[in-house]
């Protein structure tokens, strides 16, 4: 099968996170991906534009965040990039799930479950972008 | 309306419905305000109807339960569907709330 991808770019808004929700449904459901995989894709994938969202570019500036889907036989591949602020989001500690409620802090849940749901994560900045390249694989 | 909120016989049921993703918990922060006040309680959050749950919405949960320990109260969570459940354990939520099945 010859790879196949899609994209779509949306603002630093997060109400727009409804489109990129049926952005990732639509293309796993065209690629007849598992029901149960699409949807810790579309959290995965939620996460990681929402922390783009927030934190790439000053409060009450525009932006925009690119997210490009590929699927080939194996693998799919979800590309995240933003000409915001550099920030790895990879570099942050883990969350410590053992915590108590009362120790849990609040935060930093969100690349906690991106890392949990994808097979592998990586940051790269290049040509002025923040590049996060997110892969599941479907079929081994 | 994610949350339903309404008194019941020792503390405060809400039936929590749809999807709480990052705009729609942003939104529902409002609303968990009486449950919030009432941490005191015993809180009894039905999720038999919540469909998808984003970090954000884990925020909420989350907040509830700091009040409810900080007050004295206790959070009970109910008919968690498998994908949230999943959601749960990959956060370690799973040990975090006394969690039932009806």
């Amino acid at each position: 099968m010859k790879p196949v991808e899609a994209s779509l770019t949306l603002p630093n808004d997060i109400e727009t996170v409804p489109q990129l929700s049926e952005f990732v449904e639509t293309f796993c459901e065209e690629r007849m991906v598992d029901m149960s995989i699409t949807l810790s894709l579309n959290l995965a994938i939620e996460e990681a534009v929402v922390n783009v969202m927030s934190y790439a570019y000053p409060a009450g500036t525009y932006g925009e965040v690119l997210v490009k889907a590929i699927a080939d036989d194996k693998v799919l591949t979800f590309i995240i990039s933003d000409n915001g602020i550099p920030f790895d989001p990879t570099a942050k500690a883990d969350v410590d799930t053992s915590l108590s409620a009362e120790d849990r802090p609040i935060g930093g849940l969100g690349i906690h479950l991106v890392k949990q749901i994808m097979d592998s994560v990586d940051y790269q900045y290049t040509d002025g972008r923040n590049v996060l390249t997110l892969k599941k694989i479907i079929h081994p | 309306m994610i949350f339903n909120i309404k008194e019941q016989n020792e503390g405060m049921l809400a039936t929590v419905s749809g999807r709480l993703d990052t705009p729609a918990s942003v939104k529902a922060q409002q609303e968990i305000e009486p449950l919030l006040q009432n941490a005191d309680k015993v809180i009894t959050l039905d999720c038999g109807d919540l469909e998808y749950i984003s970090s954000s919405g884990l925020r909420l949960f989350l907040t509830i339960r700091k009040e409810a320990s900080a007050k004295g109260g206790k959070v009970i969570i109910k008919n968690i569907n498998d994908e949230i459940k999943k959601v749960f354990m990959m956060t370690g939520f799973f040990n975090l709330f006394e969690i039932v099945t009806e």
